[in-house]
């Protein structure tokens, strides 16, 4: 068996449009999930029983099912209920960001819990609001404890979206398939696919590792 | 106009869906128990002296977790019968696949475990005259196991998530057959609810198993 990989050099433009379409959708959803995830969090640590018990269920479901049926769900079952019709951009948003705020909410509440009893108490005696106290104390904090664990986070939502090319969506892995299906060169075709994904998490898990010890040298 | 649910389909797919949550449980406790053991035997080759062995081990954790699942699974079915000729039934196929992704990720949830095994057992270990495969199998496996414990269950439930995936290359599987009846029927929402329900309450009742565990194994350690 001889390979070629040379003639991916013609495909070498729709493989980057796909690799765009990956990157839009994962940092569109990751920016909206990990807004989403940060709400759900503080509902949990410091909501009432009622809106505990109701994120408590988003983040179970979203966590307990996979993420292609969450995807298709989306896809086919919501318009049905809403009547309206949602194209499938963002029928794979909507969902990719509801999975990424179940799985940040629960990295949220690893660094809420962080936040001393104190420091909570040194807002209450400096007078502030509750809604500064959110802002300016928690929301840092949390933040840059959560950093490390958001950012692997983020790489398994880049890894995660290749799901939406069941739904037909044309991203890499949609784009990759396509190709690999047309010009009957499968190995050549998938390996690259695989190395472009590659190309791009590695480097982030290895930041993962490096802002953890920075993090945990200051904070 | 109200969409109203009807789950008269119920009589002839759910035998459907039963029989592709069989296949989604059976591949996922192969894949476990695979993911279980080789995570542990790659987890020990991390740690290895000779950088002969480390160097393969890692560049294969490191594929393993920086490329998507479905990438991967499509890759396998696709790439290996073609670059190996090996021709496997879809079944075992799909099994390795999910088996391999799990074995990456299974250990970097064992090498904290590992490295966490004082060196003084180590050192005890050969004291009493153990050989390097009883200090691995007897002092390092049951430190390493426990420790890991929840992380592994927590990677086993994604595994398990994770066989979905094997729809998309015709394995028949819960969502395989979610799919086949959801289109069957002409009723979505009411098939893909159930299937997530399905999905939904393994992952719980696993999920609640482990804490269980948990509890049981503060109490014990309390106790000595």
């Amino acid at each position: 068996m001889k390979f070629n990989f040379v003639f991916l050099l013609g495909y070498v433009e729709p493989l980057l449009d796909g690799l765009a379409l990956t990157v839009k959708l994962t940092l569109a959803s990751a920016i909206a999930g990990i807004a989403l995830g940060f709400a759900a969090s503080l509902v949990r640590t410091y909501g009432p029983a009622y809106a505990r018990a109701i994120a408590t269920g988003y983040v179970e479901v979203f966590r307990g099912t996979p993420l292609l049926v969450q995807l298709f769900w989306f896809f086919f079952c919501l318009p049905l209920l809403l009547h309206v019709n949602i194209g499938v951009g963002v029928a794979s948003f909507a969902a990719l960001s509801l999975y990424m705020g179940a799985i940040t909410c629960e990295t949220f509440r690893g660094s809420l819990t962080s936040i001393k009893k104190e420091e909570l108490d040194a807002c209450v005696a400096l007078g502030l609001s509750r809604m500064t106290r959110v802002t300016h104390i928690i929301l840092p904090l949390a933040f840059i404890r959560s950093m490390p664990t958001l950012l692997s986070n983020i790489v398994s939502l880049f890894k995660e979206s290749a799901l939406v090319s069941a739904l037909g969506m044309a991203d890499l892995m949609f784009v990759g398939q396509n190709i690999a299906n047309t010009s009957a060169r499968p190995v050549e075709v998938l390996t690259t696919t695989a190395l472009i994904y590659f190309v791009v998490a590695y480097p982030l898990t290895r930041c993962v590792g490096h802002i953890e010890r920075k993090v945990l040298e200051r904070f | 106009m109200n969409y109203s649910l009807d789950f008269s389909w119920i009589s002839s797919g759910l035998g459907l869906l039963w029989h592709g949550l069989a296949v989604t449980l059976v591949i996922a406790l192969c894949a476990n128990a695979i993911g279980v053991v080789a995570g542990f035997v790659i987890g020990m080759l991390t740690q290895s002296k000779s950088r002969l062995a480390r160097l393969p081990v890692s560049a294969f954790i490191e594929f393993f977790r920086c490329t998507p699942a479905l990438v991967q699974v499509v890759w396998f079915f696709y790439c290996v019968p073609i670059i190996f000729n090996v021709f496997l039934s879809p079944f075992a196929m799909g099994i390795l696949a999910i088996s391999l992704n799990l074995t990456a990720f299974n250990a970097e949830a064992y090498r904290a475990g590992i490295q966490s095994v004082p060196r003084d057992q180590h050192d005890a270990g050969v004291a009493l005259g153990f050989s390097p495969f009883q200090r691995t199998t007897l002092i390092v496996l049951p430190h390493a196991f426990r420790m890991a414990l929840p992380v592994l269950v927590t990677n086993g439930i994604s595994a398990m998530q994770q066989t979905s995936l094997l729809s998309v290359v015709a394995i028949q599987e819960l969502m395989y057959r979610g799919k086949e009846v959801a289109s069957d029927t002409y009723r979505p929402l009411e098939v893909f609810t159930t299937v997530g329900v399905l999905y939904l309450v393994v992952s719980v009742v696993v999920a609640h198993a482990l804490r269980v565990i948990e509890r049981k194994r503060s109490f014990n350690y309390s106790a000595a």
